[in-house]
C-alpha cells in the first residue's frame, strides 16, 4: 500500500472501544458543528477532563474525530437555514443558502460533504506522509507574508459577490472597520469600546454571521409571508449527481491544497482557509457571475478548504508543539494531560501514538462522508418546512447561539444590531459576503501590517526582502488589474479590427 | 468526605451524556452519583444551607480553550470534582488581560462557588488601576504552576550569552518577541533593557507559538518565552537560552544562568494560581484550597506537570501562594512604576 505506519492502523480498528469512540465523537462533531454558538474548539475543551480516563490513543482520537467533524457540521446550518453554525462555515452560506432556497439543498449538502470528505483526507494523507517537513514551512511566515496573504484574500473584496463593485468594496470597510474594535494587539490601545468590558476581546464573529445571515434572512421572510410562497418540490432531496461532482473535482483539489497549507501556518485556521477557498474557486470559475446565487462551486471551493485545514493545523501541533488553530491548541493540551510532549520526538518515540491519531482522522472522514449522505436527504426536509414555522424556531435557535459562546448578552445584542443592519444592508443592494470577509481578513491584515512595520523598523523597503510576500503582492495585483487589462487589451484589439472592417 | 447533595444532578447533560459513552467506570460513577443525588434531594434541602459546596464550583479564567491556563484549570477539574463532591467548571472569560473575568467575579456572589484563576496579568492590570478589583480583594486558595520566563535566542544567533544581547541592544534596538502590550513578557523585556541601558522594540504577538515561529523564521532577535513554550526547541538545540528570569536554576535547564546570578535584578515568571474574593467564609476557603490541592495531586494532573516540562513543586496551598502573590503584585507595582506607566 505504500501507506507508512498501517502496521499501527490495525491497533484503531480492532478495537471496538477506540471504534465507538470516534463514532462518538463524530456524532457529537457534526451536531456541535451545526449548532451556532457551539464550538468543536468548545466541545474539545469541555470533553477534555473525560479524556483524562483513556488510554492515549483513543482520547486524542475521540477529539480529533470531533474536531474533523465539528468543521464540517457547521456547513448544515449555514446551507439550510442561512445561520453558519461556526466560522468557517460562513463563506459556505454565500451559495449554499441560494441553493437550498431553489430547492437544491440536497445537492449543495451532498456536495459539501463530498468536498468535505475529500479536503478532509487529503490533508490527512499530507500529515501522514509529510508532517515534519511540512511543519517547517510555519517558520518562513512571519508578519509580512501574513500580511501579503491577507492582502491577497482582500483583493478579491470588490468581485466577491455580484452585487455592485462599489458597494462590495463599501461593504468591506465596513467589516474593517467592525474588525478594529477591541484592543489593538500593538498598541495595547481599547478602540470603539465604549467602556464596555466584553468589547475589549472585539467583537465575536459567531454573533455577526448568525444576525448578518440569519436573523437578516427572518427579517426579509417575514416581509413576504403574505406572499404566496413558491413551492420548493421534494427534488430539494435529491442528492449531487456524479456530472456535479465532477465539475466540482477542480475545485475540491485545489482548495485541499489551499486548505491544508493555511491550515499549517499556526496563526490561521479554517476561516481564512474557508474564505480563501471560497475567492479561488470564483478566481478560476468559467462562469464567476453565477457566484452568490447558488453556484455548486461555491459550496465546494470553501468546504474543502475549511476541512483540509483541520489535517493542515495537526502538522504543527504534533510536528512541533505549536497549535495550528483553536482547536488544536486544546487537543495539544489533552496530549500534555497524557503526559506527552508533541514535537518532532513525538515521531520517533511514538509512532503508535501519531499513526492512530492519524488513521482515527481518516476514518472520522470515511464516517462523515456516510453521515453526511444519509443525513443531507433527512436534513434537507427542513426546507420544506413553511417559513412561518421554521423562521421562528431558528430566531430561538439564534438568540441560544449568541447567548452561549460566553454566556452574555452583549453578543445577543450584537446579533440583533447586525440582524437589522444586514436588513438595511440588502435593502439597499450590499452582499452580506463582502463584509464578513473584511471582519476575517481585518484583524489579521492590520495586526500583521503594524508588525511588519516595526520588524522593518518602518521601512516599506523591508517587503521587497521577504520573496514569499512579494509573489501573494503580485498576485493580489493580478487579481485586481488582470481582468481590466484583458479588458482593455481585448478593446484595443477589437478596435483594431473594426478599423480594419471600415 | 463532603456530602453529594442535589448538585451532582447539575452536571450539564451534554458532558454526563458523554461521561456516560466514555469507559464503564466512568458510567457507573455517573449512575452511582445521580442515585446519590435523588437520595440527597430529599434529606440534602435541610442542609443546604450550612453544607458547603451547595452547588456547582465556577473556575473563571481569562484565557481561551487550549491555553496553559486554560489547561491546567480543567485538568485539575478531575480530582478537584472527586474531592469536592460537586461539579467544577471552567468558565472562560476572556479578554482586556484579565479585566473581563475580574469583572465577572466580581459580579458574583462571594460564597465560595467562584474561584478565580489569577496569573501575573491580572496583577499588572491591578496594578495599572484597571478592573473593578484591587489586590486586596484577592483571598489565595492555592498555586498550580509556576512557570518561568526565559531569555531565548536562536542557536545560530550571533548573540551567545546575555552579555551579547546587552551589546546588540546598545547598538540597535533589540526586536523582543512578546504577547499583548502590558503583559509579562513585555514587561519583562522592557524592565531588563532599562537595567541593562539598552534600547528595546517590542514586536507583539497573539501567543507563544507565534513567538516561537517567529524567532526561528528570523523575524526576531529574541523573547522572554515561558519555559513551556521553549523547552521543546532548546532541548532540540534550535534555541539557545540565554537566562532563566529567575533567582535560583531551574531543574528543566541546569546549566542555564539565572538574571540574578548574572547580576541583573529582574524574575518573572508566570504564577498560576486560584483566589475567591474578599467577604469568602474562612471555612469555605479551607474546604476548597483541600479540593484545589486535591485536583492538583491528582496523577492526570501530574502528568500534564511532567509532560510540560514544569516542576511539581509549583503545587502549594494558601499560605505559600498568599506570600508569594503580594510578593508578585509588588513586583508588577515596582516595575509599572519604574517604566513609567503608573506614578508612585
Amino acid at each position: 500500500m505504500g501507506l507508512p505506519g498501517l502496521e499501527f492502523a490495525a491497533a484503531v480498528f480492532t478495537d471496538p472501544t477506540v471504534i465507538g469512540l470516534i463514532v462518538v465523537g463524530t456524532l457529537v462533531g457534526v451536531i456541535v458543528g451545526a449548532l451556532p454558538g457551539l464550538s468543536s474548539s468548545m466541545a474539545v475543551a469541555l470533553l477534555l477532563p473525560f479524556s483524562l480516563y483513556l488510554d492515549p490513543i483513543p482520547s486524542i482520537a475521540f477529539l480529533a474525530a470531533l474536531y474533523c467533524a465539528g468543521t464540517f457540521g457547521g456547513s448544515i446550518t449555514a446551507i439550510l437555514i442561512n445561520a453558519p453554525g461556526a466560522p468557517p462555515a460562513a463563506a459556505t452560506a454565500f451559495d449554499g443558502y441560494p441553493m437550498a432556497q431553489k430547492g437544491e439543498a440536497g445537492r449543495a449538502l451532498g456536495t459539501a460533504t463530498v468536498a468535505s470528505v475529500t479536503g478532509g483526507m487529503i490533508s490527512v494523507l499530507v500529515l501522514l506522509f509529510a508532517a515534519p517537513l511540512l511543519a517547517r514551512v510555519a517558520y518562513s511566515f512571519g508578519p509580512p507574508e501574513y500580511f501579503a496573504l491577507a492582502v491577497l484574500g482582500l483583493s478579491m473584496l470588490a468581485t466577491i459577490s455580484g452585487e455592485a463593485r462599489l458597494k462590495n468594496l463599501i461593504g468591506g470597510c465596513l467589516g474593517l472597520l467592525i474588525a478594529t474594535v477591541g484592543i489593538d494587539l500593538t498598541t495595547g490601545v481599547d478602540r470603539f469600546t465604549f467602556g464596555v468590558p466584553e468589547l475589549l476581546d472585539g467583537i465575536h464573529f459567531i454573533p455577526v454571521l448568525i444576525g448578518l445571515f440569519a436573523v437578516t434572512e427572518l427579517l426579509t421572510q417575514a416581509q413576504h409571508l403574505g406572499r404566496k410562497r413558491s413551492v420548493v418540490t421534494l427534488a430539494a432531496l435529491k442528492l449531487p449527481s456524479l456530472a456535479d461532482i465532477r465539475s466540482v473535482m477542480g475545485t475540491i483539489l485545489r482548495s485541499s491544497g489551499i486548505g491544508t497549507f493555511i491550515g499549517i501556518l499556526p496563526a490561521e485556521g479554517s476561516t481564512v482557509a474557508a474564505m480563501i477557498g471560497y475567492n479561488e474557486a470564483k478566481r478560476w470559475s468559467p462562469r464567476p457571475e453565477t457566484f452568490g446565487s447558488g453556484a455548486i462551486a461555491g459550496v465546494a471551493g470553501p468546504e474543502a478548504a475549511n476541512n483540509a485545514a483541520t489535517g493542515g493545523a495537526m502538522v504543527p501541533t504534533l510536528a512541533l508543539g505549536i497549535p495550528g488553530s483553536a482547536t488544536a491548541a486544546v487537543i495539544l493540551g489533552g496530549l500534555q494531560v497524557q503526559g506527552l510532549r508533541p514535537g518532532p520526538f513525538l515521531f520517533e518515540e511514538q509512532p503508535a501514538l501519531l499513526y492512530g491519531i492519524f488513521f482515527a482522522m481518516l476514518f472520522a472522514n470515511a464516517l462523515f462522508l456516510v453521515i453526511g449522505l444519509i443525513g443531507a436527504k433527512v436534513f434537507s426536509r427542513l426546507s420544506l418546512v413553511p417559513p412561518a414555522l421554521l423562521w421562528p424556531s431558528v430566531l430561538v435557535l439564534c438568540f441560544v447561539g449568541a447567548y452561549g459562546l460566553e454566556q452574555s448578552m452583549v453578543d445577543v445584542w450584537v446579533m440583533i444590531a447586525a440582524g437589522v443592519l444586514g436588513l438595511g444592508l440588502k435593502r439597499y443592494g450590499f452582499a452580506a459576503a463582502p463584509i464578513v470577509m473584511g471582519l476575517v481578513l481585518g484583524g489579521l491584515v492590520e495586526t500583521s501590517l503594524a508588525q511588519s512595520m516595526i520588524i522593518f523598523d518602518q521601512q516599506w523597503a523591508g517587503f521587497l526582502g521577504r520573496p514569499i510576500a512579494l509573489v501573494f503582492f503580485v498576485l493580489a495585483l493580478g487579481g485586481i488589474a488582470g481582468a481590466p487589462a484583458l479588458g482593455i487589451l481585448r478593446r484595443m484589439l477589437s478596435g483594431a479590427d473594426s478599423k480594419n472592417v471600415s | 468526605m463532603f456530602q453529594a447533595t442535589g448538585s451532582t444532578a447539575r452536571l450539564a447533560p451534554g458532558v454526563d451524556r458523554e461521561c456516560g459513552r466514555t469507559p464503564a467506570r466512568q458510567r457507573l460513577v455517573g449512575a452511582f452519583g445521580l442515585l446519590l443525588a435523588c437520595a440527597a434531594a430529599g434529606v440534602g434541602a435541610v442542609h443546604a444551607q450550612e453544607e458547603f459546596p451547595s452547588g456547582p464550583i465556577d473556575i473563571v479564567t481569562h484565557a481561551s480553550p487550549g491555553g496553559g491556563t486554560d489547561t491546567t484549570a480543567r485538568t485539575i477539574l478531575t480530582g478537584a470534582r472527586e474531592a469536592l463532591g460537586t461539579d467544577v467548571a471552567v468558565i472562560p472569560r476572556t479578554g482586556g488581560g484579565g479585566i473581563v473575568a475580574m469583572s465577572y467575579a466580581a459580579g458574583r456572589p462571594r460564597d465560595g462557588h467562584t474561584v478565580l484563576a489569577i496569573t501575573p496579568t491580572h496583577l499588572f492590570a491591578i496594578a495599572r488601576g484597571q478592573g473593578p478589583l484591587t489586590i486586596e480583594d484577592l483571598v489565595p486558595v492555592a498555586r498550580a504552576t509556576d512557570d518561568p520566563l526565559v531569555v531565548t535566542v536562536r542557536s545560530d544567533s550571533a548573540v551567545g550569552d546575555i552579555e551579547d544581547l546587552v551589546a546588540l541592544g546598545l547598538e540597535r534596538p533589540i526586536k523582543w518577541g512578546s504577547t499583548q502590550v502590558g503583559s509579562i513578557d513585555h514587561v519583562a523585556g522592557a524592565v531588563f533593557a532599562q537595567i541593562a541601558g539598552t534600547e528595546l522594540s517590542v514586536v507583539p504577538f497573539a501567543g507563544g507559538g507565534e513567538i516561537v515561529t517567529n524567532l526561528m523564521g528570523g523575524s526576531i532577535d529574541a523573547a522572554g518565552l515561558n519555559l513551556t513554550e521553549a523547552l521543546q526547541q532548546i532541548e532540540r538545540g534550535e534555541f539557545r537560552a540565554l537566562a532563566v528570569m529567575a533567582e535560583e536554576r531551574i531543574e528543566a535547564l541546569p546549566d542555564t544562568p539565572t538574571t540574578v546570578e548574572l547580576g541583573y535584578d529582574v524574575t518573572f515568571s508566570t504564577v498560576r494560581g486560584y483566589v475567591v474574593l474578599r467577604g469568602t467564609a474562612e471555612h469555605e476557603i479551607e474546604i476548597l484550597e483541600s479540593g484545589l490541592l486535591a485536583g492538583m495531586n491528582h496523577p492526570s494532573y501530574l502528568a500534564y506537570l511532567d509532560g510540560a516540562g514544569l516542576s511539581r513543586s509549583a503545587i502549594a496551598g494558601r499560605e505559600v501562594w498568599g506570600a508569594q502573590l503580594e510578593q508578585l503584585y509588588g513586583d508588577a507595582r515596582q516595575a509599572m512604576i519604574d517604566l513609567g506607566i503608573i506614578r508612585p
